[in-house]
């Protein structure tokens, strides 16, 4: 009783309640733009052919290897009083939290809808004029068929989004109830000794991983399943 | 339907017709070897690959409603009835509920009506994309070894359906087949490919029979078309 009371406790805990609060914030917000803009480059790049497309690639996927900290220390250049970007008072923000996020998860999406449009848009482009279909009408067909993957794709980047820690740290500041994470409280709480609380957000998170994988795995199980009856 | 001039480079294949007529209302057969370029023709009639030099003149047909079945028939993810009226769907046509039912049972689909389509058997699925093939009634359909997984009961209703369909509307169609009694008993003409080139055309009789042409003439001997001559 006493564990579960200490679990109670620390999770009715503002500061933690509050992390919480803003990963999925941040996380929500973060996939549903990389989620547009990932579809869409995944599919242009199928589907277009254009000078450098293959290095616009090769570019593509060298950004799913990026260190995040690398992108945080960018963002936070350009969010800066003195940067490019830093009349718009960004910087410690969820949505400054945002905008790193998004340049780290929309290559991910991006290169996992590129593979799968490459092995199944042909043949749905094919059947689609072979149905009379317009073009828009084969636009939509053509996500239609991928949704399975897309959903995968999005699950994926939402995972991606919630455990990250480099650059949500410096472009945001893990200040307390404003831009901490459950990443970056971890770290803070760790820092300082307090394991107790810290180790309860692992879980948390442990949690959030575990179910974001469930359902990835029972998207593309549900696939497999249908393709082998 | 005319070809003229028509070249497509695909890899180290070519595909060279210089000129195809395809006569309105006929049924037309393209017979050949594998890899031969009737498919890879069959694909540029329909739009779906794009000819690198040469025109197709439709001759006031729309591409809209020229059609293929493929040997290998994409199944959209979806049940058996939402694939059979997506041609339907995307021309704002509402389906007639009945006729469906009533095609889906002389079929032999109805039980499976809301399976998912790709859990049917590849003969299965044959069936059920030349039904969706025809539901939108097409002015020129192009066959793709479609025929070929067909038990022999589900041959002869569907050699029955094309019969139906001649009487009434008179269409254009391309049967692409490898049996030679499929061509035999539908077709009016044929056009042999070898190589990526167009060798023969004519009055199946003629290519049958009387044919000078040594490659035709083995094609011939090989798929047992002496049963014609036999008749």
């Amino acid at each position: 009783m006493d564990i579960i009371n200490e679990a109670m406790r620390i999770f009715t805990d503002a500061g933690i309640g509050d992390a919480v609060r803003v990963t999925l914030a941040m996380a929500l917000a973060s996939v549903t733009i990389s989620a547009f803009l990932g579809i869409a480059l995944g599919i242009l790049l199928e589907q277009c052919h254009f000078p450098g497309k293959r290095i616009l690639i090769r570019i593509n996927h060298t950004l799913l290897g990026i260190p995040p900290v690398v992108v945080g220390l960018l963002v936070y250049l350009l969010l800066m009083r003195n940067g490019p970007l830093g009349a718009f008072a960004l910087l410690f923000t969820i949505k400054g939290m945002v905008l790193a996020q998004i340049i780290i998860i929309t290559p991910i999406i991006t290169s996992m809808v590129y593979s799968y449009a490459f092995t199944t848009a042909p043949a749905v482009r094919a059947f689609a004029v072979t149905m009379g279909a317009s073009k828009w009408q084969t636009q939509i067909l053509t996500i239609k068929e991928m949704k399975y993957e897309i959903y995968f794709a999005i699950v994926t980047g939402f995972g991606r989004a919630i455990s990250e820690v480099g650059s949500v740290m410096l472009v945001g500041g893990n200040i307390e109830g404003r831009t901490r994470t459950m990443t970056t409280a971890i770290s803070m709480l760790k820092s300082q000794g307090i394991y107790t609380e810290g180790v309860t957000l692992g879980v948390l998170l442990l949690v959030f991983a575990f179910i974001l994988q469930w359902a990835a795995e029972s998207f593309q199980k549900r696939e497999l399943e249908n393709e082998n009856y | 339907m005319r070809i003229i001039n028509l070249k497509k480079q695909l890899g180290r294949f070519s595909i060279d017709i210089p000129y195809l007529a395809l006569a309105k209302g006929c049924i037309h057969g393209f017979i050949g070897e594998n890899g031969s370029g009737k498919t890879t023709t069959a694909k540029l009639i329909a739009n779906i690959l794009q000819p690198d030099e040469g025109q197709i003149l439709y001759d006031g047909l729309e591409p809209r409603s020229i059609t293929m079945s493929s040997q290998k028939p994409y199944m959209l993810h979806t049940s058996v009835y939402e694939n059979l009226i997506y041609p339907l769907k995307i021309r704002n046509i509402k389906p007639d509920e009945k006729a469906i039912d009533a095609m889906l049972q002389k079929y032999d689909l109805y039980e499976k009506k809301k399976q998912y389509a790709r859990s049917l058997s590849s003969g299965e699925q044959q069936k059920l994309s030349l039904l969706r093939t025809l539901i939108f009634q097409p002015e020129f359909v192009i066959v793709d070894e479609t025929l070929s997984n067909l038990s022999a009961e589900s041959l002869e209703l569907f050699e029955n359906l094309i019969w139906e369909i001649q009487k009434k509307r008179c269409i254009t169609w391309v049967l692409i087949s490898h049996q030679p009694h499929i061509i035999n008993e539908l077709c009016d003409t044929v056009h042999f490919f070898s190589n990526g080139r167009l060798i023969e055309s004519g009055r199946k009789e003629q290519v049958f029979l009387h044919s000078q042409n040594p490659i035709v003439k083995t094609y011939v001997q090989r798929q047992a078309f002496g049963l014609l001559k036999e008749g």
